[in-house]
């Protein structure tokens, strides 16, 4: 909004300290002394985690990796960074540069789903909608935590947390979706 | 999540059981709106607008509802506050998309549609309110859990008795000036320089807008230190800093 001359400069700065090898690199050897990096370099060069921030700012994004967050740096070439999204799974791919890991590429951890359930694309489900529950003969479950349904959910949606419908099984659907009569559809805050 | 509920309905005996795989960011990704629930115009902290003509308006409205007229909306970008729920509604669904649509191209990050308008409003048992528009939207926005507040982070700089300023932007930033009663360690450094930080006070994190601060926070966390962040914009330059809500 206000774009003082000062904020453009900081990104430039900062790569430039980081090429340069900046004063906040001068520990190096420090790393290859982390055993964390170690430990999760089980798969080669990649996080897998649920991405816990991003700054745009010092060009960092950070992951949860068995309990652990991890900082990574990325820059212009990172490819996928729609995909950093704060609270989403996601695999991160990284290459180290001097003693920074410089993420390459974000991809979306996406869930496996059971056994005979299938996926629907955004275009179906939006035909659905139009029809409406009754004559599309669906049922439509916000999954999620019952503030996130309450300040913006999709068209025609029923809120059941999982935790909830964990508990309560089919209590709290609708008769016909009790009875079996409807195509039941879930979903939730993104790829997790 | 979804895929997990799934599973149990598969088990309890469902046999039509789909996953929406792309999920509320796929939704709006696609350009589609996304609805509040009736407990959420009653009784959120958000911005409601009623985006009908003002004669519409005034002989009935939900209330708190401001009026801005859909034909009068796209000057009015100023007078929205950007990082509030703003939830629309309109005559019809395609007049409420409208305004939801523009608002979402301003930066609006929670934007979300009433559907049916008075109509639904009133079928649902709800009373609605009669005359003018108020004159200015006014939003306060509610400090999270882990929040500090403007006024209780400033009466820190000036007494550090029981708590620290920890400032974890980069080296360069710090360059262009420093808060009172501040600590400097960059983010990526917050791991292996947690020792440094004092166990009896409670850490205030900032940065220049937040987003380092909560990532910051997860590592003091992590460490068993007490902290809260400061989500405000801090902006430096020749050794003065400002900070704007």
């Amino acid at each position: 909004m206000h774009n003082k001359p000062l904020r453009r400069w900081i990104p430039f700065l900062l790569i430039t300290g980081l090429l340069a090898g900046g004063p906040s690199l001068s520990g190096s050897p420090a790393f290859a002394a982390d055993p964390a990096p170690q430990a999760a370099a089980q798969d080669a060069n990649a996080f897998t985690g649920k991405i816990t921030g991003k700054s745009n700012k010092a060009k960092t994004i950070s992951i949860e990796v068995k309990g652990k967050n991890e900082f990574l740096k990325f820059d212009d070439k990172t490819k996928g960074m729609d995909h950093a999204v704060e609270g989403e799974a996601a695999i991160v791919k990284f290459e180290l540069r001097g003693a920074d890991r410089f993420a390459t590429s974000v991809e979306p951890k996406l869930a496996a789903l059971p056994a005979g359930v299938t996926e629907m694309k955004v275009d179906e489900l939006a035909k659905l909608i139009a029809m409406g529950p009754e004559e599309g003969k669906y049922v439509l479950v916000d999954s999620r935590p019952a503030a996130r349904y309450h300040e913006g959910h999709i068209p025609t949606a029923i809120s059941l947390p999982d935790t909830v419908h964990a508990e309560t099984g089919d209590a709290y659907l609708p008769a016909d979706a009790r009875l079996k009569k409807t195509t039941l559809i879930f979903y939730c805050g993104g790829f997790t | 999540m979804s895929p997990k509920s799934a599973g149990l309905a598969k088990k309890m005996g469902h046999t039509d059981v789909r996953v929406m795989l792309a999920g509320i960011p796929g939704w709006k990704k696609a350009g589609k709106s996304v609805t509040a629930s009736e407990k959420f115009v009653q009784t959120g902290n958000i911005v409601l607008v009623d985006l009908r003509s003002k004669e519409e308006y005034e002989a009935g409205h939900i209330p708190k509802a401001h009026n801005i007229p859909l034909a009068s909306l796209a000057a009015k970008e100023d007078d929205i506050p950007i990082k509030a729920p703003v939830v629309v509604y309109a005559d019809s669904f395609v007049e409420a998309q409208q305004g939801y649509n523009l608002m979402k191209k301003w930066g609006v990050k929670t934007g979300s549609i009433w559907p049916g308008g008075v109509t639904s409003w009133t079928d649902k048992g709800n009373k609605l309110a009669t005359g003018p528009t108020p004159a200015s939207i006014s939003w306060v926005r509610k400090l999270g859990k882990n929040e500090v507040g403007l006024a209780e982070f400033k009466k820190a700089m000036d007494d550090g008795a029981n708590q620290l300023i920890l400032d974890v932007r980069t080296t360069d930033e710090v360059k262009d000036g420093v808060l009172k009663n501040s600590k400097h360690i960059p983010l990526d450094e917050i791991e292996k320089r947690v020792g440094e930080l004092p166990k009896g006070k409670e850490m205030l994190i900032h940065c220049s807008t937040g987003a380092r601060a909560e990532m910051a926070k997860a590592a003091l966390d992590k460490a068993g230190l007490k902290s809260r962040v400061l989500i405000a914009d801090v902006e430096c330059e020749q050794g003065k800093c400002e900070i704007t809500d």
